[in-house]
């Protein structure tokens, strides 16, 4: 019969068809890979290296780990004349737990240790030779990820009940099966003496794995060194503290810039850069709504920044006692909201390499650490000499002798900025404008939305 | 794939050949008109399930040879009903036609093929031709509004070529599309924006020239869309485009129009003096407040005063440029610089169609071109049609539907932007336009000013467009019909942005961005159509096929900036390159379906339709879903015991269920995916999704009842729908701890619910000399989120709360004032009254979406004359004024221009007003919150038009077959309550994600109103 002849004929071609475009259905991701395709060294240094460019993030050393810790640290250095709430909050210390800039941390800071993660899970595929120092460097990256982490949302590890106090949750493995398990993956914050454990852990491990040169600005030994020695003065260990700074100084051959300014507005690494973050005009934390330059440039410069953060120059100009590179290292500009004003020289420039640690650091460093460590000096040079080459390099007039505390003063003209400034009054117990150094609000708050997820998930106390 | 096609066609030639001489037989008869019996000619006269057709001469007549087992001849004249008569052995067969019976006898378009409204057992809202055309919107949509129950179109915004939000039956979806599947000539249309991520989405669906529609049937049940499966829980809208007629003497058409726009309501801000004085008061409220708290420690409350007063007043110097502010020597009104005086709108449409036994097409072109009523903002298209169908046989006919079309776009940037036009208001009225000093554009003002960004910036996209199908139609025997369609939907986009060296956003060096895409999207539907006879009592239809569709989407960015001048504009100028890059994307869908349609008696109707979609969306586990409905209809009418009522001439009640899908969701999200990232010297990956190998369809059932109706033979008829949709297994990006480096996956999870009722009456009222008809509809529609486990899911002011509707308004609920201080009051956890605003609790205080939708439709026509009055209106939505915080926030901290609403506002104990003091340095009620929700209910005459056509012995002296001329106003009248015009809606970012577009609505941020337009016209047929 003819019917059957055409319901054959049709589901025939309906068969042929099926076969073909069945096929057609496995489409291939067109600008991203999937885990499958990860199946050499290379692929997996490419992982490694994304976590660079997770770090050049404006949540990461582009712009908030620095940023944020200066806006707290406020009045005295840094002025905030922008419209944004919620940079205006942090300013004025009245963050919340629904702010973005929070959340945004805390997320860019697991992406960080979440690239690092999976480097150290797929190391078998590394050659033997270069197996080391990959470890190495996932291990500093992951390292300093969890120090910035404990800095801002755990309390600080100088005061009483700050080490046992909770931080952040630790993650040292990546989800399995490349996805998410409700009963494995939800993690209570571990406490901050856990989390500097693990910071201590991955960053000496990455100064015994870690080469002492690495190309393309890539972390070297003594980029984990510097950290290490941030970490031990955050904790008081006085002497690991000037011993990691003295062996950055000693044998890293990194070498101070010959002036103040040459140290900024680098395309590459100083001299004097231990470590730092690259960008160019294609690879940057941000143009217009973020980033360093964004904030911190004045928007009457070209190209311009939104001028929102700038000078609080008469806290500035106190730090000073007399003639200073360091305190002329400002311009007049004015921000995108028309105010006038004085803008720091250090993050004049877009497109420009942004020093995460510099060897000006470690000597003040050595120099403080030698002078609170009441053991023998560690180092050939004296306290005063260290410090004294600091303030020759700025045109500052040389000391005769110096305190400890007069060291940290010298810190704060040095490192201005750079987000130096509320660690290390945090770890001295100084007060941060009227407010104690442990004032619950100079600790972020846990995001909302980890504990909306979460209920394990603590708040700090304040929020 | 295009192998096996060609294989297909192979054997497909190779029936042909064995069918190419079957028997044939001659019909004849005449038709005439039902209500005079004078005789139609022009009638369309078809073989059902054939190609093969002809057309009645001038006397009526018509002979047609049909193939022997023809089983039904359908009769269709435009402006009258359809009607088939089965030929049951005659030789002579007669028709008449009648206006009136449109309503029971109309052919209606479904999912691969069409049907008789009366055999219909799903719910289809049919919109033809003449509702559309004319309409001076660009996109055809905006037509339908109203005209559909339960399909809410929200356009948001006065601004032209901005993408509109479609819901059918409600949104039914949290985190993928809720808009309509749109299906041009059986081809799936593409229709997601391709404007740049940082702008408002633009709307694809405008390329189709509104004029060249016949139809647009509205999928709503279950029974009428589970055909298209997994892309039809939104609805499907079937658009139909004209086609020539056999036997029809080529008719020449040729319609212009011109249009005048204007905003069809302003906000109104203070003036120059207002503004003073109120700043003034304010520093009167603020010293008195600050001598009160002994904050500065003044002596006296007139020493505050004065201090305050003084201090402001630097300020007004700064905004008046050295004018004398006191005296009002600068009075700016600033929103009526961001419209443009008159908006005007120019449009021709050429069109030509006829054919004969053989051959017949339909020709168009087109050219319109809109000024938006904001400055820069215009709409430019052209472009052209042609449709062509060619009898090769009586058994093989081929065709081709094509249209090319370009449009080029030229925009402001969006709401959000100090740039743009809309948030010129916020300077205040002392500030002069031009400075003083420099002789050009004021850049001295309170915010950066967008009348210098509209003169130095520049953002233009174009688009070319080509959407065309292809198809062969094939009868192997009267019974038994094969289609096979190729198609193809080519999008070509073009975009090109400027930012001056001063503008705003231009950094001091100038900025520029270039960015293009080709979306091509194919599309191959193969289906065999079966209708044999089994007896006198038993019709039964079949439709079985498959369908693959991929759609390939490639596009490249490139950013600069730093311009020696602002002459060039191109990417050439820039001399440093910030971005650039290329992507391409794939989905595809490979479908298999079916339907069975079976009438007894033409009174028992069952129906029953499957399809089997598989998508690359989801991995090879999950790849298939299988989407089934069934429908019953009872045609009461035809019961003995109705069929001879005097009143009652046609009742049926009908009721379907299904299951539809949804999936879209974009691509590749079952997938774990690393990114690269492009770190300097050190390219990268990084680690950006989870993997969810068990994600599958968002399924959608439907439960639809329905009862239709005429009375007085179709005098007055209508239908009433009332349905239930389900939606499980939501497409939802749920949360995950950002520990695991990931900060959602994307899962099926929760649950949501869509209820309503849906009524349409059409009256002839006065059926004479004066004929006079009517039309109405009203949608009620309640959504409901069941189930969300536990996620908090927001946007803005709104959030997915459960066991509310979608669209709620979740903000701190504002109170008032206090009579005694000013101060802005809230409602705190424990609905107790609050002036600390750290109090206040969020809540549930409003929804964007209504309640009831409808329209209302009058039509008179007398002699020549034609008058047509059409109403549409919303009920039960509130609308937030999110700009409110600026803009009528007592000034609440800031210099900005306030509405006049600010006149209400407080001045002294004892007082009762809901406007706070007005402050700028202790600000109360100044925060987010409730204060400015508004009811967002209206009624609006949308369109009122005065036609008139010439008479025949005019025309026929002028040598032209018929003259129309015609006036049309939009948006003439509206009743609202809202402060500016009640259709708005800030339209989402491109890079808006689905969640926040289905989540956010009635959020008003600076937008644009609509246009009140006026229209001249005139249509001429040769």
């Amino acid at each position: 019969m003819k019917l059957t002849r055409y319901i054959s004929l049709g589901l025939l071609t309906g068969a042929i068809l099926f076969a073909g475009c069945n096929k057609k259905l496995d489409v291939t991701p067109g600008q991203s890979i999937t885990p499958d395709q990860i199946k050499t060294a290379d692929d997996v240094k490419a992982i490694l290296f994304g976590t660079y460019n997770s770090m050049q993030h404006y949540n990461a050393f582009g712009e908030r780990y620095m940023m944020m810790a200066d806006l707290l640290a406020a009045p005295g250095q840094v002025a905030f004349v922008g419209t944004f709430i919620d940079y205006r909050q942090v300013y004025t210390k009245s963050q919340l737990a629904t702010g973005t800039i929070m959340s945004g941390i805390w997320g860019r800071s697991y992406i960080i240790i979440n690239g690092a993660n999976n480097v150290l899970e797929r190391l078998d595929l590394i050659a033997e030779d270069e197996r080391e120092s990959i470890e190495g460097e996932a291990k500093f990256a992951r390292g300093i990820a969890y120090y910035e982490l404990v800095n801002y949302f755990g309390a600080p590890y100088s005061a009483p009940t700050g080490p046992n106090a909770d931080a952040v949750p630790i993650r040292l493995k990546p989800v399995a099966n490349d996805t998410y398990h409700d009963d494995q993956d939800k993690q209570p914050r571990n406490s901050v003496t856990e989390v500097y454990d693990q910071v201590i852990k991955d960053l000496t491990d990455a100064v015994a794995k870690l080469p002492e040169e690495n190309e393309n600005f890539r972390a070297t030994k003594y980029a984990a060194e510097a950290f290490l020695s941030r970490v031990y003065l955050a904790q008081g260990k006085y002497v690991q503290a000037a011993t990691a700074a003295n062996d950055v100084i000693e044998n890293s051959g990194l070498a101070l810039t010959p002036t103040f300014d040459k140290a900024f507005n680098n395309v590459g690494n100083s001299t004097e850069d231990i470590f730092a973050i690259q960008q160019t005009s294609q690879s940057n934390a941000g143009t217009s709504n973020n980033g360093l330059s964004t904030f911190y440039s004045a928007n009457d410069q070209k190209p311009g920044g939104r001028g929102d953060a700038r000078v609080d120059t008469a806290g500035y100009n106190a730090l000073f006692d007399g003639a200073d590179d360091r305190k002329d290292f400002v311009y007049a500009g004015s921000s995108i909201g028309g105010v006038d004003g004085i803008y720091p020289g250090k993050w004049k420039n877009f497109y420009r390499a942004i020093p995460v640690v510099r060897l000006a650091e470690m000597y003040l460093t050595r120099a403080e650490a030698n002078l609170r460590s009441g053991a023998a000096q560690v180092g050939t040079a004296t306290p005063l000499e260290d410090v004294n080459t600091i303030r020759e390099r700025a045109n500052a007039a040389p000391w005769t002798s110096v305190t400890a505390d007069q060291a940290v003063q010298e810190r704060f003209r040095e490192l201005a900025f750079e987000g130096d400034w509320l660690w290390t009054k945090k770890r001295l117990k100084m007060n941060v404008g009227s407010r104690a150094y442990d004032d619950p609000k100079l600790v972020f708050p846990v995001p909302q939305r980890e504990r909306d997820i979460d209920e394990n998930i603590t708040q700090n106390p304040g929020y | 794939m295009r192998r096996l096609y060609s294989l297909l066609m192979g054997s497909m030639l190779m029936l042909m050949f064995q069918f190419a001489y079957a028997q044939q037989k001659t019909i004849t008869g005449t038709v005439t008109d039902a209500k005079d019996g004078s005789l139609l000619p022009g009638v369309t006269v078809k073989a059902k399930g054939t190609a093969v057709g002809t057309v009645t001469g001038a006397n009526g007549s018509y002979t047609i040879n049909v193939p022997g087992n023809t089983n039904t001849l359908v009769f269709t004249f435009v402006g009258y009903g359809d009607q088939e008569v089965a030929i049951a052995g005659q030789s002579t067969i007669n028709a008449s036609l009648s206006t009136g019976n449109k309503e029971l006898s109309e052919v209606v378009v479904v999912g691969y093929g069409t049907q008789s409204k009366r055999e219909l057992t799903g719910s289809v809202a049919k919109v033809n031709a003449k509702e559309i055309e004319n309409f001076p919107a660009p996109s055809f949509e905006s037509a339908i509004q109203g005209k559909a129950a339960g399909v809410v179109i929200e356009s948001g915004s006065g601004k032209v070529g901005q993408g509109m939000k479609i819901r059918i039956r409600g949104t039914s979806s949290i985190s993928a599309s809720s808009q309509p599947l749109y299906v041009i000539d059986g081809l799936p249309m593409q229709t997601q924006s391709q404007s740049d991520g940082n702008n408002e989405i633009t709307n694809p669906v405008a390329d189709l020239n509104p004029n060249d529609i016949e139809s647009i049937e509205v999928l709503k049940d279950a029974a009428a869309t589970a055909i298209y499966g997994a892309r039809a829980a939104n609805g499907v809208v079937l658009v139909t485009t004209k086609k020539g007629k056999a036997g029809q003497k080529t008719v020449v058409s040729l319609d212009m129009n011109t249009s005048w726009g204007k905003p069809t309501k302003k906000r109104h801000f203070l003036d120059a003096k207002q503004y003073v004085d109120l700043i003034e008061e304010a520093a009167t409220n603020d010293g008195k407040i600050d001598f009160k708290n002994g904050d500065t420690g003044y002596d006296t409350e007139e020493d505050a005063i004065a201090d305050y007063k003084s201090f402001y007043e630097g300020y007004l110097d700064q905004f008046a440029l050295g004018t004398d502010w006191r005296n009002q020597a600068v009075n700016t009104n600033w929103e009526n610089l961001l419209y443009r005086p008159v908006a005007h709108g120019n449009s021709v449409n050429l069109s030509a169609s006829g054919g004969n036994e053989k051959t017949r097409f339909y020709a168009s072109g087109y050219y319109n071109d809109q000024d938006a009523i904001v400055i820069v903002n215009r709409f430019k298209r052209y472009g052209g049609r042609l449709n062509l169908e060619h009898s090769a046989t009586d058994r093989l006919s081929l065709g081709l539907n094509l249209s090319v079309s370009r449009s080029e776009l030229i925009r402001v940037s969006d709401d959000n932007s100090f740039s743009t036009p809309g948030q010129l208001v916020a300077q205040v009225p002392i500030s002069p336009t031009i400075d003083p000093e420099t002789g050009k554009l004021n850049k001295r003002t309170l915010y950066d000013n967008g009348l210098v960004d509209a003169a130095l910036n520049s953002d233009k996209q174009s688009t070319f467009r080509s959407i065309g199908n292809a198809y062969a139609n094939y009868t192997f025997l009267p019974w038994l019909a094969f289609r096979s369609e190729f198609g193809a939907d080519v999008m070509s986009f073009y975009q090109e942005s400027f930012i001056g060296k001063e503008a705003t956003d231009g950094g001091g060096v100038g900025k520029a961005s270039n960015f293009s895409t080709q979306a091509v999207s194919y599309n191959t539907n193969n289906y065999f159509t079966i209708t044999p006879s089994i007896g006198e009592h038993h019709k039964l239809s079949a439709v079985v096929g498959m369908s693959y569709l991929q759609n390939d989407n490639r596009s490249n960015a490139l950013q600069g900036e730093q311009y020696p001048t602002d002459a060039i504009k191109n990417l050439t100028g820039a001399t440093l390159i910030t971005f650039g890059g290329s992507t391409n994307d794939r989905y595809n869908f490979l479908s298999y379906f079916g339907r069975a349609n079976y009438a007894y008696k033409d009174k028992y109707l069952v129906s029953a339709s499957v399809r089997t979609d598989g998508s690359s969306r989801f991995s090879a586990n999950h790849r298939y879903g299988t989407f089934p409905a069934a429908s019953v209809g009872w045609v009461a009418s035809q019961e003995d015991f109705l069929k001879h009522s005097k009143v009652l001439s046609y009742l049926k009640i009908r009721a379907s269920y299904g299951l539809t899908g949804n999936a879209e969701i974009g691509e590749y999200k079952y997938q774990s995916l690393y990114n690269v990232t492009n770190y300097p010297d050190l390219p990268g990956f990084v680690p950006v999704q989870l993997a969810n190998p068990d994600l599958q369809w968002e399924k959608t059932s439907q439960a639809d009842a329905g009862v239709e109706f005429g009375f007085f033979g179709g005098r007055l008829s209508g239908e009433v729908d009332v349905y239930s949709k389900k939606t499980t297994d939501l497409l939802l990006n749920v949360n995950v701890p950002s520990a695991t480096g990931y900060s959602f996956i994307t899962r099926n999870l929760g649950k949501m619910t869509n209820k309503g009722v849906e009524l349409s009456l059409n009256s002839v009222n006065i059926d004479g000399a004066v004929r006079w008809t009517t039309s109405f509809n009203i949608a009620y529609n309640k959504n409901k989120i069941t189930d969300l486990d536990g996620q908090i899911i927001e946007s803005g002011e709104q959030r997915a709360v459960e066991g509310e509707a979608i669209g709620s308004f979740f903000l701190q609920k504002y109170l008032g004032v206090d009579p005694e201080t000013g101060d802005a009051l809230y409602e705190d956890k424990d609905g107790k009254q609050t002036t600390d605003y750290s109090q206040a609790a969020r809540k549930v205080v409003g929804n964007s979406n209504p309640n009831f939708t409808g329209g209302l439709n009058n039509t008179v026509t007398y002699k020549g004359f034609d008058l047509g009055a059409f109403f549409t209106f919303v009920q039960g939505n509130e609308i937030f004024n999110r700009a409110g915080v600026y803009q009528s926030n007592s000034f609440g901290g800031a210099f900005d221009n306030q509405t006049t609403e600010i006149l209400r506002r407080w001045q002294k104990p004892g007082d009762h007003t809901d406007i706070p003091r007005v402050s700028l340095s202790y600000p109360t009620g100044e925060n987010v919150s409730s204060r400015w929700i508004y009811n967002g209910s209206y009624i609006r005459l949308k369109t009122l038009t005065l036609g008139y056509t010439l008479p025949k012995v005019v025309t026929s002296t002028l040598k032209i077959s018929s003259a129309r001329l015609y006036v049309s106003a939009y948006n003439l009248w509206t009743k609202t309550d809202y402060i500016s015009d009640p259709e708005v809606n800030t339209a989402p970012l491109g890079v808006d994600s689905q969640t926040s577009q289905n989540i956010s609505g009635g959020i008003d941020f600076y937008t644009i109103p609509q246009a009140r337009q006026f229209l001249v016209g005139v249509n001429v047929k040769f």
